[in-house]
């Protein structure tokens, strides 16, 4: 019988064009980029990188977190079996199928200042003075607007996470609790909880590396304003080769976010694996 | 049934990689442009055509929005492709795209007599450290619209002076009309209306020798004046942080502001039958602040050629083409496109058609070029993005304004 | 524990709501779509188009190329998904089930590689392109997508290989079927639910994808549905027609729609293999 499962160069043959296409189409790029990086030193003195990391930092944390509870609700309410759910989840779905840049359009249309339907929506509620809001106008609003957004987007994805999740959790162990005379809340926080940190933590990480280089929503959303108060490092970085033309610096850039990155999961594993120590 | 499907899908593959351009002999010039209002350029390409067989002109039209046309001519030419022979060019994308040596010079082939016959602010923008890098073909500058009707329903003369602009808007603005409308998103057209103002005030951005000079006293004057509009004495609503210049537009033909600031043209759409304003404004250049002069930022449009074209010839005579005073008379009045040639303004069929054009001529003659460095993307994102602050309230004038010279003089010393 | 009515209709509420908020914007987008032009952007806000009106589909089609642009995200997508799919499965396969000296390296760097924000690459990946004369094609996009692809589908698929029993290949081998032939015939059939999902989600990237679509090509002949998107112009100069814009976000959104009402279930499964092996 012939071990094909036997160690050899021969079978690299199998992924080399795979690994070929990814290293010219990745892997060249990026470290072309590491290449054409320069100017460094302008990183201590932009004005404005401080600020944008800001924001991109706020809004990752922002946003994952968010996500991460609706997702959690969500994945709760659909993970059970009842009728109608393949549809429920379809309908669940839909956001995180639909291309970003294309439903940041239908979300300034949203956030309209004169016509939009949320400023309509709010004020027919009572919850706002006047239904004519110039969301994208004030930096705040245009901040959770995007929150808005990008969390609506991507809170399926976090809930079918998070759904696999659930449904590696043992039922004996629910069975045990209530048999211990737990009810749904206090089975919620022993049994569900714990068991899915794992996949929050990879979740969460997950989420936060893609949130951290945002680029569609906000790009077509708000182009960065007002202000420059919703500009994210990546649209920045856009900014800076494509309308300043300085390639160097925004390579630069280009870096100092992938270090970030890099930096950001480094911090998030060793915090979850702290936590499973204890 | 697995192969069959693995051969549909091959088969696609293989379609993908086919030739997606047609190949019919004759030579392309093509570029950029934006919505071809009253169709004109179409007109004007069908007379082009018919008097150089050979040649077909693709004029592609693209986006509204004049940062993502600069955004897509700097993609192509950043990869020094021939996707465009020519570049239909904002006044302000000049020096940049000439800095990069995307354009080719055009003095060689247009004469400087020539250049005379057109209007000297458009001339200037066109030329980058002296030499010519675009043809000027449309004029543009903006300008203060005003109500005719209810000015003189209070018998209020037209304001010369944002003093009595602030008066009179006090004075005519109600619960439904707000008194002043303007373009305050952060985006180029606030810097081109609040350069106005500046100007009106008698500040600057830059001074003949470079130096910047946003952070003085008229500038900050001119700043504080309109954040105090906004939030003050409220002539100006606040949503006018998210208009740009359509937004405006409609608020004002719908008769619910006394004043915009706008471009030309407003006017022509805002005369048209079943306009609610038609027949009842009237135009003037901007108003000044204490001891300035009215101004008008430059706009305007023109064709440049690009470097990577392999067609230059052939594309400089289409710029041509379109420059002349036929074609430019065809385009005024089928879409309202303001001319860049001088004589067109005391043409005599343009007036009988138009007679405001010897104001806008007026207008035009205050016109003034924003500042013709490669940089200014970055000093223009920078004075927008401190100019929008202030106008939220996220910054005082006086601060924004020198956060903003701070960032202009890095830019500007690179 | 019997569920009581009252908890019941609580549920069905909660169904309801999740389905309404992943729903609305895109419903919002297709109601203003069918309005007539002059009750777009009527003030106050109308909810329902006093009759449905299909000229913004008309205007859509005949301001752009919008037809031409449908064809070539078709053309893309599927030429991407199938490049993908054989090339992934192939890599996958080496990475399962053949011995692959330096493998584990090679998949953390994969990983790796995958958790780059697209902007990292765009200045270089369009070099790249002219310098292979690969500007404005579709052949160029299929490419660029092929690799971005790869790291997931490899993902995926290893995932699912590696789950399945090894008996059936052992019997196989011994029947003295080569590497080749043993992943054909014998193995490929058995993951035929994998290999589907991995296509589908490869064909919604495609579809969806922006920023790498709007950098390697700029001519409309060989411009994909999201940035034709970003095209739309309206009557004057400035003006942003929001009814032709939304009819062009229903025209794209709605294959994407109708692939995931269709293949729900897959698309949960295929992102849940992901994280669970995470």
């Amino acid at each position: 019988m012939r071990d094909h499962s036997r160690a050899g160069a021969v079978n690299w043959l199998y992924a080399a064009p795979a690994m070929l296409f990814m290293g010219v189409v990745s892997l060249l790029p990026i470290g072309y980029t590491f290449g054409l990086a320069g100017e460094y030193h302008r990183l201590a003195v932009d004005t404005r990188f401080w600020p944008v990391m800001r924001t991109t930092l706020s809004l990752t944390a922002v946003t994952v977190a968010l996500e991460l509870a609706l997702g959690l609700a969500v994945a709760l309410v659909l993970w059970s079996p009842f009728p109608g759910r393949g549809l429920a989840r379809a309908a669940v779905l839909i956001p995180w199928a639909l291309p970003t840049a294309v439903m940041a359009m239908a979300w300034r249309w949203i956030f309209n200042a004169d016509s939009g339907v949320m400023g309509d929506l709010l004020f027919r509620l009572g919850l706002v003075a006047s239904p004519q809001v110039p969301w994208l106008a004030d930096a705040t609003s245009a901040f959770w607007a995007i929150v808005l957004a990008d969390v609506w987007k991507t809170t399926p994805f976090m809930a079918v996470l998070l759904m696999s999740g659930l449904a590696a959790i043992p039922d004996e162990l629910y069975e045990a609790a209530a048999i211990d005379g737990a009810g749904p809340v206090r089975r919620f926080f022993v049994v569900t909880l714990p068991l899915l940190k794992s996949t929050i933590v990879v979740a969460v990480i997950f989420r936060a590396i893609q949130t951290f280089g945002l680029f569609d929503l906000v790009f077509v959303l708000t182009g960065g304003g007002p202000g420059g108060r919703t500009q994210t490092i990546a649209v920045y970085a856009y900014d800076v080769v494509f309308r300043y033309q300085e390639l160097a610096y925004g390579c630069a850039l280009v870096v100092a976010m992938a270090l970030c990155l890099v930096l950001m999961t480094g911090v998030m594993l060793g915090a979850a694996r702290g936590g499973k120590a204890r | 049934m697995l192969r069959r499907l693995v051969l549909v899908l091959l088969a696609a593959v293989l379609s993908a990689c086919g030739r997606s351009e047609p190949d019919d002999g004759m030579i392309h010039i093509r570029y950029l442009a934006s919505p071809d209002v009253g169709g004109f350029s179409k007109v004007i390409i069908e007379r082009f055509e018919r008097a150089h067989p050979g040649l077909k002109v693709d004029m592609i039209e693209g986006p509204a929005a004049g940062d993502a046309r600069e955004n897509m001519y700097s993609t192509a030419f950043m990869g020094e492709e021939d996707s465009y022979d020519l570049a239909y060019v904002d006044v302000a994308w000049v020096p940049k795209f000439a800095a990069q040596g995307w354009l080719l010079p055009l003095d060689a082939l247009m004469p400087a007599a020539e250049l005379d016959n057109f209007l000297p602010g458009d001339v200037t923008g066109s030329r980058y450290q002296g030499k010519l890098y675009r043809v000027p073909i449309q004029s543009d500058g903006g300008m203060l619209y005003y109500r005719k009707d209810l000015l003189a329903e209070k018998n209020i003369p037209v304001p010369r002076t944002w003093e009595e602009l602030v008066s009179a808007a006090k004075k005519t603005r109600t619960s439904s009309i707000a008194g002043f409308v303007f373009q305050g998103k952060q985006y180029e057209g606030l810097v081109c209306g609040f350069l106005e103002l500046v100007w009106g005030f008698g500040g600057d951005l830059l001074d003949s020798s470079g130096n910047v000079r946003i952070e003085e006293p008229p500038a900050v004057a001119a700043l504080s004046a309109l954040v105090d509009a906004i939030h003050v004495d409220g002539i100006v609503p606040q949503s006018v942080l998210t208009y740009q210049e359509e937004e405006t537009r409609n608020v004002f033909q719908e008769g619910r502001a006394v004043f915009m600031r706008n471009w030309p043209y407003a006017w022509n759409l805002m005369q048209q039958e079943g306009s609610p304003v038609r027949g009842k404004i009237g135009i003037v250049p901007m108003v000044a602040g204490p001891g300035g002069k009215p101004a008008a930022t430059l706009g305007g449009w023109g064709f440049a050629v690009s470097a990577y074209s392999r067609h230059p010839q052939e594309a400089y005579a289409v710029a041509e083409f379109f420059a002349s005073a036929e074609s430019q008379k065809l385009a005024f009045f089928k879409g309202g496109i303001l001319p860049s040639r001088r004589a067109l303004y005391s043409d005599p069929d343009v007036l009988k058609a138009a007679p405001h054009m010897k104001d806008l001529g007026r207008v035009l003659a205050y016109a003034r070029p924003r500042p013709t460095h490669p940089r200014w993307p970055r000093m223009s994102d920078a004075l927008q993005m401190h100019v929008s602050a202030a106008l939220s309230r996220q910054e005082e004038p006086a601060e924004a304004l020198r956060a903003a010279a701070v960032e202009i003089r890095a830019a500007a010393r690179r | 524990m019997r569920p009581t009515v009252r908890g019941q209709a609580l549920f069905a509420l909660a169904v309801a709501a999740v389905a309404a908020w992943s729903l609305a914007p895109f419903l919002w987008q297709a109601i203003t779509s069918l309005k007539p032009a002059a009750e777009v952007a009527a003030v106050p806000v109308r909810y329902w188009p006093s009759t449905l009106d299909f000229s913004s589909y008309a205007q859509v089609f005949e301001a752009r190329p919008f037809a031409t642009y449908i064809w070539n995200s078709v053309v893309v997508g599927l030429g991407t998904t199938a490049l993908t799919t054989v090339l992934g499965v192939c890599a996958a396969y080496a990475f399962s089930r053949l011995g692959l000296p330096g493998g584990r390296a090679a998949l953390i760097g994969i990983l790796g590689l995958s958790l780059f924000p697209g902007t990292v690459l765009i200045v270089p990946l369009k070099m790249l392109a002219a310098k292979a004369g690969l500007l404005n094609t579709r052949s160029g996009l299929v490419i660029a997508y092929t690799a971005l692809n790869l790291p997931f589908a490899i993902w995926v698929l290893k995932a699912f290989f590696d789950r399945l029993p090894k008996d059936v290949e052992e019997a196989a081998w011994l029947d003295g079927l080569s590497r080749w032939q043993t992943l054909w015939k014998i193995v490929l059939p058995l993951s035929a639910p994998a290999v589907a999902t991995t296509a589908i989600l490869v064909f919604i990237f495609s579809w969806n994808e922006f920023l790498i679509a709007q950098t390697l090509v700029s001519r409309d002949a060989a411009r994909t549905v999201p940035v034709g998107i970003a095209m739309l112009s309206g009557v004057t100069v400035y003006e942003v027609p929001w009814g032709q814009i939304a009819a062009a976000v229903v025209v794209t959104t709605l294959p994407v729609v109708a692939i995931v009402l269709a293949f729900q279930r897959r698309i949960v499964e295929g992102l849940t293999a992901g994280a669970v092996k995470g």
